[in-house]
């Protein structure tokens, strides 16, 4: 102010520039909406730099080529050698693992580290809306990711075959199936990615943490049934990826040798493990998002 | 348990308002009460008359907040990271675009709203977050610290920016700082707190105004010309190169007009040359001494 010229000079900035507004607001609605939507596209790195965009797209490139080369394999055969979902879905699990470590943090860690929060909880969104719409965001993509390769199947088994009619009437009820994995699969990847992630600011701790869970999980089921002889359809229940893959095999009707030899246990304890673990998991997420630091 | 706050009572008028402590004296967590960050032990607090405990989001509608410490994510860009503020406030998507590009032009950013936050410097940093707080149009902005980390050219802009917003928006500004001289220049009122206690709450008025001492500057024996002064009558005392007289607390004119003229005639008896001859005016330093 001592100085006028600079005065001047912001005169012509301000005048421009402020306008008051008073257009619609669409409160908590529109807050929860925006806050989900920034979070699922930032989960395949849309709207973010390039770096952010490896992880998601490596893991759909892996996810997606096997369900490329099964769907060649049997245009080539011409539908002699018929694919089986829960072979390639049980192969593809570890890589939703990996989408999940990478991606959770970006969406709870990061508003953590940059300290995004306050800001957010200052506007129309409360403590319990920021949990929501993350987890949702997260549970989306994860529904996404591991449903994709299923239907692009799906639909090319059933595009390529020779009576498509024919076809869709014999498979057309695998839908339910793939849909029940998907949900699953998301709803437990991205409880226990949400729970894990919101504990720290620290993207690389959030991501260890979800791969060392697993890590974890799956030492001491295979631990349990050889070494302590617990039997394996109750060791199993331990490591919630193991469980996932002897449910896809029972939901897709596939039987391997493994399978022969230890039979499962009944359906509805897998979905309710994997139920179970999301929820908890999202349970936990809002209990911490309520007592984080703002 | 650490006390941040303790009974402290304070109503803040409309317009711009110094909040005023040193490092942890509590200003943060005022702050923080205020925006329902934090809920307070004890006690109440009420913005434009909703508690801010009870009725959080109508509080949040007619508030901005602009916090002391860095919080824009280094890969958004500014018109993305503050349009989708504009979002989360409830505003729809086209109108937080068009309010986002709007706010950012008023505090002077310009094409680099486009680049990524974590190249900007500090002042471009800073006009994001006053931006960001002013986006949904609020009718108060709380403005934790917002020099902090400028040099004095940017200080300045911030302070002229703060002061323009305020006065001539209509918006108000509860602005803290742990810098007294800086808030001097642009606040109508002040609150001082320390240790979490409130020191003083007035307006800018009533804490400078012309206080009841006339501070005479001689060059000559100051000793014998405040000797000579007390002999006449007056109460005067001396302070080094300077004599300190207190005015007789009266608005008769006649009463002070004598007190001067003794002044100037001790002044030409005693030969000594009167180099300033003033009414002492107060100053927000000496609220803290």
């Amino acid at each position: 102010m001592s100085d006028p010229v600079r005065t001047v000079d912001d005169t012509a900035i301000h005048d421009l520039g402020y306008r008051r507004y008073e257009g619609p607001r669409i409160g908590a609605v529109g807050a929860w909406r925006a806050l989900y939507w920034q979070g699922l596209r930032s989960m395949f790195g849309l709207g973010r730099s390039a770096k952010a965009k490896i992880v998601p797209v490596f893991v759909m490139l892996i996810t997606l080529l096997p369900t490329m080369a099964m769907l060649l394999a049997l245009s080539l055969t011409k539908g002699a050698s018929p694919i089986q979902y829960g072979v390639l879905i049980g192969g593809q699990l570890l890589m939703f693992v990996l989408f999940v470590a990478a991606q959770a943090p970006e969406l709870f860690s990061r508003d953590q580290q940059h300290h995004v929060l306050p800001l957010l909880l200052t506007r129309a969104v409360s403590r319990t809306s920021y949990a929501s719409a993350r987890v949702l965001a997260l549970f989306t993509a994860m529904f996404i990711v591991a449903f994709l390769p299923l239907l692009i199947t799906y639909v090319g088994e059933i595009g390529m075959a020779v009576d498509p009619i024919a076809t869709f009437e014999k498979m057309g009820a695998r839908i339910w199936p793939m849909l029940a994995i998907a949900t699953l699969t998301a709803a437990m990847l991205s409880g226990v990615g949400a729970a894990l992630a919101s504990w720290t600011p620290r993207r690389a701790f959030a991501t260890a943490a979800i791969i060392g869970a697993f890590l974890v999980a799956a030492a001491v089921a295979t631990g349990l049934d050889d070494l302590a002889g617990v039997e394996p359809r109750v060791a199993e229940l331990v490591d919630p990826i193991r469980a996932l893959r002897t449910l896809v095999l029972i939901l897709f009707d596939e039987k391997t040798r493994g399978l022969e030899l230890n039979p499962p246990a009944p359906v509805s304890v897998y979905v309710a493990l994997e139920l179970a673990l999301g929820l908890v998991g999202a349970a936990i997420t809002q209990w911490r998002i309520r007592t984080v630091t703002a | 348990m650490v006390i941040a706050l303790d009974a402290l009572t304070v109503a803040i008028q409309p317009g711009i308002t110094g909040l005023v402590g040193a490092n942890g004296a509590g200003k943060s967590t005022l702050v923080k009460i205020l925006l329902g960050l934090v809920d307070p032990t004890s006690g109440t607090a009420t913005v434009f008359g909703h508690d801010v405990v009870r009725d959080r989001d109508a509080i949040h509608a007619l508030v901005g907040y602009m916090p002391e410490h860095d919080c824009l994510p280094p890969d958004m860009s500014a018109t993305e990271f503050v349009s989708w503020l504009a979002r989360c406030s409830g505003l729809p998507a086209a109108a937080s675009r068009e309010r986002a590009a709007e706010v950012l032009r008023h505090v002077g950013l310009f094409e680099e709203r486009y680049r990524p936050m974590g190249g900007y410097s500090t002042g471009m940093a800073q006009r994001v977050k006053l931006a960001q707080a002013l986006v949904h149009d609020p009718r108060l902005l709380i403005l934790d610290e917002p020099t902090n980390g400028l040099d004095p050219a940017g200080r300045d802009e911030m302070l002229a920016l703060i002061q323009r917003t305020g006065h001539d928006f209509g918006i108000s500004v509860l602005v803290s700082s742990h810098l007294l001289g800086e808030l001097e220049r642009i606040c109508d009122g002040f609150v001082l707190i320390e240790n979490g206690r409130l020191l003083r709450a007035e307006g800018l008025g009533a804490l400078t105004e012309a206080t009841g001492t006339l501070v005479v500057e001689v060059d000559g024996d100051a000793a014998a010309f405040t000797v000579h002064l007390v002999r006449m009558g007056v109460r005067a005392q001396q302070d080094r190169e300077r004599v300190l007289v207190s005015l007789p607390d009266t608005a008769d004119e006649q009463a002070l007009r004598l007190v001067y003229d003794i002044i100037r005639d001790a002044a030409v008896t005693d030969n000594v040359g009167v180099l300033r001859l003033e009414r002492r005016r107060g100053h927000l330093e000496d609220l803290f001494l």
